[in-house]
């Protein structure tokens, strides 16, 4: 990274719980703990403004889930948005779908810069107008006004998911998407909200006998037939649909033979995959278990082309992590657009990426007191033990309250979103 | 010795997880139990299989527990060992040369070392002091309790050399006495499908669902005693209990949760798929709440027995 913009979202209130760049890359979505979703678009270059180009700023916020309570399971659900994803842009309106633990929802977001005044039957606040006083009909004419972003909510998908959702992906024939919990994946239809097909159910006739949930899925971005998803045991099943109805049995199985020296009481929870990606081309997947990340080649069944190392000064002390609960932290990963470079998140809001071509890495930190805006990302460094340098952080010092799950990487340029607590950092490498 | 107090914080924390979850708001992560219940499966074997006189409460004799283990096949759920192919991937330097093919002929193989000359076997794995000992003693109870006949009790639970000085604080009948208020024992009938009979399961539904579930054949007052003698074991404070270490707590409550987490209050088994949802255990169901207001038996338990209920 050769030079940082940085916006904050000032708001301190709200956990941000996902990410996602639109197609284009013009606008960026965030979800919260709180239900709410807020857009940002990125602002037109203009000779003006030079410094200030491609700045992202706040487009529309609203409300996407409110807490509900099951009241049949005595149950409440919780409103925090889970995953927000694209559709592709088809008209002037943009269109996306968020998640919480239940209810998938369509949000229409367009903009409305006129507005129709002269009415007869109304006055100019809208108050009926009694018909005895109207003496001259004129007709409406629309005027310009303040631009306005609303969003509506056009489909809510409900009902459909026992368990909670984690993931939700639209397919590439941009008339379905799929919806997954943790043990069954819906298909759904943009159209049709009171029914999906159950295309994958890995629920056991009798529930003593689970043994792993389902943790992420996603279509392939170019087969619409294909998808997969990954489990709590660290496998990845790619499946397809023209196969059978209910796709139980997949087409391919992607296990990585477990390492027996690293063998500990938590073994089984790192290997638990937090996060799976497709990348642009849909040759590879990447998958995010605890410690690492795996790029797999579709065509490799029995192990993954490459692993990097996120944080393995960690592996001493899964202990401590199991205690405080950040052993069950589900960081998410990303691939920039050329799929050339992964990113994923850490702790002391760190986050590193990897050049698969030159295996190169860096670890950035995300914080308001080590970047200013335009200056330029300072690499970190993790003391493993021994002596540790003036600028390193041993790892006694990080703060684990401070992780990074969720990152986005712009669809075409260089430029990420990196969601820390309640702060969203956008940083882009301007190559002057 | 430093894996038994390592496993035993581990589970108490794992145990106070559980618990925990049954209040955190949105209901219970089916991801997260899963996990922990993982985990705290692992502990507890790695705890069970260090043999320590002092653990285990020479109680009313209880004879070997049921061969948990027939030939049909590796248990499923919650005890299910590792897979097989993973457990073959561990170096596994105590056992006989000659390792066949399937888990369960492997199980038999580990079974006659185990059972009886366990005892020297494991101490001399102990005193390798490696984690790859730990885990493969790990290993090595189930085989015992395969080995072992007779009473159904949780095979996994028991000291592979103590299958009769067992810790069976809850003092189960000898003799197969199935009943729900054996703790330790498995009160499922044969006809469970599943091989290792969760110990705790009985107890937890003959406590809970009221009307005593159909393969619990004794009546279940005597389980609602058997959480109310532990009380002074909180989840929380458990894991501070390190130094001082009640093993004999902490083993009744490993035998309590047992070797799985199944089970839970189960009224039926006409339930249908909708009841196999809700009776599925606590930290796992999606309906936590569903079963915990279904069971008017739970408002009279403690809180920690009802943690013990829930799971």
């Amino acid at each position: 990274m050769n030079c940082s913009d940085e916006s904050t979202y000032g708001n301190k209130a709200d956990i941000i719980s996902t990410v996602e760049f639109n197609h284009t890359g013009e606008l960026l979505a965030t979800g919260d703990k709180g239900g709410r979703v807020v857009i940002f678009q990125r602002e037109q270059e203009s000779k003006n403004q030079v410094h200030r180009r491609g700045e992202y700023n706040v487009y529309s916020t609203f409300q996407s889930h409110e807490p509900e309570f099951d009241y049949l399971k005595s149950l409440e659900i919780e409103e925090k948005i889970n995953k927000i994803r694209w559709l592709p842009q088809q008209n002037a309106a943009y269109f996306l779908l968020s998640t919480n633990d239940k209810t998938v929802k369509l949000w229409k977001v367009s903009e409305r810069d006129k507005r129709p005044e002269g009415y007869n039957l109304k006055d100019e606040e809208g108050r009926l107008r009694d018909p005895a006083t109207i003496t001259t009909l004129r007709v409406p004419v629309l005027r310009p006004m303040d631009l306005m972003v609303e969003a509506t909510p056009r489909r809510v998908f409900a009902n459909a998911h026992t368990y909670h959702i984690n993931s939700i992906s639209v397919n590439s024939d941009y008339e379905t998407y799929m919806s997954a919990d943790d043990l069954r994946i819906n298909l759904w239809n943009f159209e049709i909200t009171n029914q999906s097909f159950n295309i994958v159910d890995i629920k056991p006739a009798n529930m003593e006998e689970l043994t792993e949930v389902i943790t992420a899925a996603e279509f392939h971005p170019h087969h619409c037939n294909t998808f997969v998803y990954s489990s709590s045991k660290g496998t990845i099943r790619l499946c397809d649909m023209r196969a059978s109805a209910l796709c139980d049995r997949h087409t391919k199985f992607f296990e990585e033979p477990e390492d027996p020296s690293n063998r500990s009481f938590f073994s089984e929870i790192i290997s638990s995959i937090s996060d799976v990606k497709f990348s642009h081309s849909g040759r590879y997947i990447m998958t995010r278990d605890y410690l690492t990340v795996k790029v797999w080649d579709l065509n490799m069944e029995n192990r993954p082309i490459e692993t990097y190392q996120v944080h393995d000064y960690l592996r001493s002390k899964l202990c401590s992590l199991y205690e405080n609960d950040c052993i069950f932290d589900k960081f998410e990963c990303v691939w920039n657009g050329s799929d050339s470079v992964i990113m994923t998140g850490s702790y002391n809001n760190f986050f590193r990426m990897f050049d698969r071509n030159t295996k190169r890495d860096v670890t950035l930190e995300a914080s308001r007191e080590n970047s200013k805006p335009r200056a330029i990302l300072k690499p970190r460094k993790v003391c493993v033990g021994g002596k540790r340098r003036k600028d390193e952080i041993s790892v006694d010092s990080l703060d684990f309250s401070k992780k990074i799950l969720h990152t986005a990487w712009h669809p075409s340029e260089n430029i990420i979103a990196v969601a820390a607590t309640n702060n969203l950092y956008i940083f882009q490498d301007k190559v002057n | 010795m430093e894996f038994k107090l390592e496993a035993h914080r581990i589970v108490s924390i794992s145990l106070g997880k559980i618990y925990n979850s049954r209040g955190q708001r949105g209901g219970i992560k089916l991801h997260k139990n899963l996990l922990v219940s993982l985990v705290l499966r692992s502990a507890r074997q790695v705890y069970l299989s260090d043999p320590c006189p002092g653990l285990y409460l020479a109680g009313s004799p209880v004879p070997p527990p049921q061969p948990g283990e027939p030939a049909a096949g590796p248990p499923a759920g919650w005890g299910e060992p590792p897979p097989p192919a993973a457990r073959a991937a561990w170096p596994e330097p105590e056992t006989p040369p000659e390792r066949p093919a399937g888990p369960d002929a492997r199980r038999a193989v580990d079974a006659e070392p185990a059972a009886p000359g366990a005892g020297d076997t494991l101490q001399g794995g102990e005193a390798a002091a490696t984690a790859e000992a730990a885990w493969r003693r790990a290993e090595v109870p189930r085989a015992a309790a395969a080995g072992g006949a007779g009473d159904p009790a949780g095979g996994a639970d028991v000291c592979p050399e103590g299958p009769r000085a067992a810790h069976r604080p809850c003092a189960c009948p000898p003799g197969g006495e199935a009943g729900p208020g054996a703790l330790s024992c498995a009160p499922r009938p044969a006809k469970d499908e599943r091989p290792v009979p969760p110990p705790g399961c009985p107890r937890k539904r003959g406590a809970a669902a009221g009307d005593g579930p159909a393969d619990c054949p004794a009546p279940g007052s005597s389980p609602l005693k058997k959480p109310r003698r532990h009380p002074e074991e909180p989840a929380g404070g458990a894991a501070a209990d390190e130094e001082e270490m009640e093993t004999g707590n902490v083993a009744n409550l490993i035998s309590i949760f047992g070797s799985s987490f199944s089970g839970l209050l189960r009224k039926s088994p006409a339930g249908g798929r909708e009841e196999a949802e809700a009776e599925e255990s606590g930290p796992e169901a999606a309906e936590p709440g569903q079963i915990c207001c279904d069971q008017p038996v739970l408002r009279d338990i403690n809180p920690w027995s009802t943690a013990i209920v829930a799971f």
